[in-house]
């Protein structure tokens, strides 16, 4: 299907000053979108008062407002630029919300303004999430038993029927899971209610099953108006379910599930977006898989260009906001061609050879007196991805990356009553809980023992356990042999005579190969 | 990375290192020049350094370079497969930037643009004999090196706080008594102020230097005299060797001793005098031609009575590039790249400060929301996340849209909270005064409630917590406060302040913690008054013709 001609000018809402839960991958897709359209022809108008964005540069758009977000003034500028289209689905939650309430406004329908991209009903129906809740299970995909409060006696009820502590308290509609928490018992749980309540602008809370510890995957998707579907990106978080995941430690594509598994998962993915109705566009899938018995519920999709949806992008060489803007106008998956190898198109998924991992960057440092513990609401203010060969290489990549002042795994956490500290260091996920791990494994802890307190998968822990293996064996060189050849400790130097450059032949030790995705759905026209 | 794991042969692809027995990154023979990111964001250096390597990159394309990106963050615009010619995903330390240099062989490397990451690998790369174009690392390292930059404005007449370096507690104890407290302590190499302190006695400074010296990493511990109730003021200029033209002089409107990243500010400077600017201006350029700056430079200034002091000179972007830019319709970022290819600002046609039209707010935004028990004032080190900018024909109406912006809409009525320590009093009943006769009610805490009274206003007195209910977090949480001014005492940071603080950022009442910041909402509120905002791009603001467009729309 060509291009629409009925529309000429499209209005793109930014996503606002940089804050914890939404940072600049927002500039990063928004950017891509305002290109992407430009180059069909189209007239573009953004509003963004971050002045620092990339977006706002006056050469990007046709008309730049750098305005403050809130609905009057967007009601102004549409009145003064009248654009026939609105896309809301390329810049984050701050935009989509905004979207939805110029719509509920009614100033979308005074003005004539389409909103493309994303149906309000898709939209509403991903963010409330007991409705999403119902409609998955009328699906038949399972999803944690739940119930939303818009009192503390109603939230104490729902935990009742759960029957089972922890359970976790999410506002609704707040950014970066703001307000959100657990509760470990009920007076826990009356306080956190107390303030998830305000937090939510409409004042409610969802009181859920706590699938606490159990292992979280993402399917980055995409699904265009003729039912073409395409898996862009799998992601596997290191660290388990209860932690925000821009707080994980993530990788790409997912590195522990079997195929069939896979598979599974990806045919969910798509009944989720069929279910949400989301006709064109890309989304972001959660689900959380009991690593006891394998049990896979859905725990949410965002209907829009998200974090995760920024780093797939990266992480495969798919520009997923760009994509996004095409098919909001029209487009189908196969009409739009791969920049990178000019000749697939966008049906085909990408493959990956080689292993992503994305670390969060924390500021602590800068807050002393805040609890660095890690749980729903977001607290890292930057990430890194590092691209290896293998996980290891990736992951110590990554370390590298961060400017934390250690090049390994391996930061000095030593000295008095380290045994306690590590078993509560590895127990309570904080922005040290990877160290930990690197440290327990080398005062010689059980892997076992460490995956039960950890919540993670085995796999990773072997992994890191190589890792702490190598470093022993390079230990028994002269420190003088690394030196003379800029090695950096991390890198593999290979089996070649240690003190020359660690250059050219080498295999990254041991390590599986990332399985690569399986590629290309059918293409429908 | 080419998307289909070497199923086709690609053109574009980005890449990553490894170790492996070939390299597939077959590198071209063009003209190129290689570039360095920021690396992951943090607090103090985000995206504005994002958007300064991605101008520098479309720059240099339009001069005909080949561009190579390398960063690892994956949330920017600098990594995106299109921005440069080639990608290099990888970490940004010595070892890894070598080898990309060694693989590809640039004319040169940029290290101004991406904050102090590439910065501090510049010594080291021109140690390996890679060239580093624009500003000279010799040049760097004198505005980064106390004693060498004390001697330069010494030798040019320019005024500075005392100062000096301590290696160790007697020296810092010997320094600061020396200089006169409060001194402002930090150590040497540090961007965002990180472990930056005002310590107004030696027992302060004791406790302080324990924690400091180790984020010092050997380097030294720098002391400052404070200058206390100062106007700060901060200047992004470019200079090409022959000539320095300043892109924009800022004035923070939170007094010196916040952190300018935190700082609300405004272009152009609204309470300066002619006087103050022509000394800047002489200053700015005397310290960008001095040590031949060939690219971006930062001046940062306090103005006491008659003399301005120059706090820092900063040869690299700053984090007010994009604003300053977005305000003036001049990519300074772009002008710089430009300058390091070898362009001089007279062939680039550039001979004079651009106008401004109207006032731009640029207001920060804070974490504290996300970050319960975060101390929440503000200090010398950075705590905001991101920032937003407001411009208007009127001072007070810019500063009501970037307040707005920020979240947090000025009141047009209501109840003021008026809490101010001793030394604000005074100043306090004016702006008290003003928002009585916009028809706001008056509620102050004890001591400020006498205060006031006694300056004839209306007002009512309300408790402190440790007095009791009802008291003013009370009054937060039941919704009766339009707005806070709330000026805490620096020695004191765990006063009752705190908890009310805390309790107006979790309930979104706009807080005002200086007296300056609240004199400027005391403006915006009557401009709202007076009139509706109104709306306007920046393309109708500069008129289309006049912005210097790079051929990024040839290149859509």
């Amino acid at each position: 299907m060509p291009k629409r001609t009925d529309i000429h000018t499209i209005l793109v809402i930014g996503s606002g000053p940089i804050v914890i839960g939404q940072g600049c991958e927002f500039d990063y897709s928004g950017t891509q979108a305002i290109k992407a359209l430009r180059r069909e022809g189209y007239r573009v108008v953004l509003v963004n008062s971050n002045p620092a964005t990339i977006m706002t540069d006056p050469e990007l758009a046709d008309a730049t407002y750098v305005e403050p977000l809130t609905p009057e003034i967007l009601e102004q500028i549409i009145v003064h630029e009248r654009p026939d289209a609105l896309l809301p689905t390329v810049d984050g939650q701050t935009g989509l919300n905004l979207a939805v309430e110029l719509a509920a406004r009614g100033v979308l329908a005074r003005y004539g303004v389409q909103l493309i991209g994303a149906s309000l009903n898709a939209v509403h129906l991903a963010e409330d999430r007991l409705l999403f809740k119902e409609a998955m299970q009328r699906a038949g995909l399972d999803v944690p038993r739940s119930g939303l409060a818009g009192s503390i006696e109603e939230a104490l009820e729902i935990a009742g029927e759960i029957d089972r502590y922890p359970v976790l308290i999410r506002p609704s509609f707040t950014l970066g899971g703001a307000g959100g928490a657990i509760a470990f018992d009920a007076g826990d749980l009356e306080e956190k209610v107390r303030f998830g309540l305000r937090e939510s602008p409409v004042h409610t809370v969802l009181i859920e099953e706590s699938v606490l510890g159990w292992k979280e995957f993402e399917l980055e998707v995409m699904r265009d108006r003729n039912d073409n579907f395409v898996v862009v990106c799998s992601i596997e978080n290191l660290d388990p379910m209860g932690v925000h995941t821009g707080d994980s430690i993530t990788v790409a594509p997912a590195q522990t599930l079997t195929d069939k598994e896979y598979q599974r998962l990806r045919d969910q993915a798509r009944t989720v977006m069929s279910t949400v109705g989301v006709e064109t566009g890309g989304a972001n899938v959660q689900f959380a898989v009991n690593p006891a018995d394998g049990r896979v519920v859905v725990v949410e999709m965002n209907p829009r260009v998200s974090r995760s949806s920024a780093l797939a992008s990266k992480a495969t060489g798919f520009p997923i906001a760009k994509i996004a803007a095409l098919l909001a106008v029209g487009y189908t998956l196969d009409e739009i061609p791969n920049d990178i190898t000019k000749v697939t198109a966008a049906a085909f998924e990408p493959s990956i050879d080689y292993v992503v991992v994305k670390i969060p960057r924390w500021a602590f440092e800068k807050f002393p007196s805040v609890d660095p513990t890690l749980g729903p609401q977001m607290k890292s203010v930057g990430e890194v991805m590092a691209i290896g060969r293998t996980f290891k290489e990736a992951l110590q990549k990554g370390i590298r990356s961060l400017e934390i002042g250690t090049p390994l795994l391996s930061p000095p956490l030593a000295g008095e009553g380290l045994g306690e500290r590590l078993k509560h260091l590895l127990a309570i996920p904080t922005h040290q809980r990877l160290f930990a791990l690197h440290a327990a494994l080398t005062a010689g802890w059980d892997q076992p023992e460490i995956c039960r307190l950890t919540g993670f998968d085995p796999w990773f822990v072997a992994q890191v356990s190589q890792l702490v293996a190598l470093e022993r064996e390079l230990a028994g060189y002269s420190l003088a042999s690394f030196i003379a050849g800029r090695v950096i400790a991390g890198r593999w130097p290979g089996r070649r005579p240690l003190g020359s450059r660690a250059r050219g032949p080498a295999a990254p030790p041991g390590g599986r190969h990332p399985s690569h995705l399986p590629s290309g759905g059918h293409v429908r026209r | 990375m080419d998307t289909c794991a070497a199923e086709f042969g690609v053109d574009t692809p980005y890449l990553y290192s490894s170790y492996e027995t070939e390299s597939e990154a077959a590198p071209t023979d063009r003209r190129k020049v290689m570039i360095l990111g920021s690396g992951p964001n943090r607090i103090g250096q985000g995206i504005e350094f994002d958007y300064c390597c991605v101008q520098a990159c479309w720059a240099l394309q339009d001069l005909g370079y080949e561009t190579i990106m390398v960063n690892c963050n994956p949330e920017t615009v600098s990594t995106d497969y299109d921005t440069s010619d080639r990608l290099y995903f990888e970490p940004l330390t010595l070892e890894d930037v070598l080898d990309i240099y060694e693989a590809e062989q640039p004319a040169g490397v940029i290290v101004q643009f991406g904050g102090q990451t590439p910065l501090n690998l510049t010594k080291p790369l021109q140690a390996a004999g890679v060239p580093i174009w624009g500003t000279a690392p010799d040049a760097i390292d004198l505005a980064e090196d106390r004693g060498r930059f004390g001697a330069l404005l010494a030798e040019l007449d320019i005024p500075q706080p005392a100062n000096g370096i301590a290696a160790n507690l007697a020296e810092a104890r010997q320094i600061a008594r020396q200089i006169g407290y409060p001194v402002l302590v930090r150590p040497s190499y540090v961007l965002g102020g990180r472990a930056m302190a005002i310590c107004y006695d030696e027992a302060m400074l004791e406790s302080y230097v324990a924690e400091a010296v180790a984020a010092a990493e050997g380097r030294g511990l720098l002391i400052d005299q404070y200058i206390e109730d100062a106007f700060e003021v901060d200047v992004d200029a470019v200079a090409d060797g022959r000539q320095v033209i300043i892109g924009g002089v800022m004035q923070h409107i939170e007094e010196a001793g916040v952190h300018s990243g935190d700082s609300a500010c405004v272009l152009p400077p609204y309470k300066i005098s002619y006087y103050h600017l022509n000394t800047i201006h002489e200053y700015v350029r005397q310290l960008g031609l001095a040590p031949g700056v060939r690219g971006l430079m930062n001046v940062q200034f306090a103005i006491k009575d008659d003399i301005a002091y120059v706090l820092e000179v900063n040869p690299r972007a700053s984090r007010t590039v994009p604003f300053v830019s977005k305000a003036t319709g001049l990519s300074l970022a772009r002008v710089a790249a430009q300058i390091m290819a070898g362009k001089t600002l007279a062939e680039l046609g550039i001979d004079t400060e651009p106008k401004i039209d109207g006032f731009f707010v640029k207001e920060a935004v804070l974490p504290f929301k996300k970050l319960p028990g975060a101390i929440n004032t503000l200090g010398p080190e950075m705590r905001s996340t991101g920032e937003v900018m407001g411009h208007a024909a009127h001072f007070g109406h810019a500063f009501a849209k970037a307040e707005m912006a920020a979240g947090t809409a000025l009141p047009l009525e209501g109840a003021v909270l008026i809490s101010v320590n001793d030394f604000d009093k005074g100043s306090a009943s004016k702006i008290a005064r003003d928002f009585h006769r916009m028809g706001f009610q008056l509620l102050a805490t004890r001591g400020t409630a006498r205060f006031l009274a006694h300056a004839g206003l209306p007002v009512q007195a309300v408790n402190k917590v440790s007095q009791g209910s009802p008291h003013v977090i009370d009054y937060v949480r039941r919704g009766e406060l339009a707005l806070i001014v709330n000026t805490p005492l620096g020695r004191d940071a765990y006063s009752d302040g705190v908890a009310l603080r805390r309790e107006a950022i979790r309930y979104n009442v706009p807080l005002l913690t200086t007296l300056s910041a609240a004199s400027a909402a005391v403006a915006g509120i009557r401009a709202l008054r007076q009139s509706e905002l109104k709306v306007r791009s920046l393309q109708e603001h500069f008129g289309r013709g006049t912005l210097r467009t790079s051929a990024l729309e040839s290149r859509l």
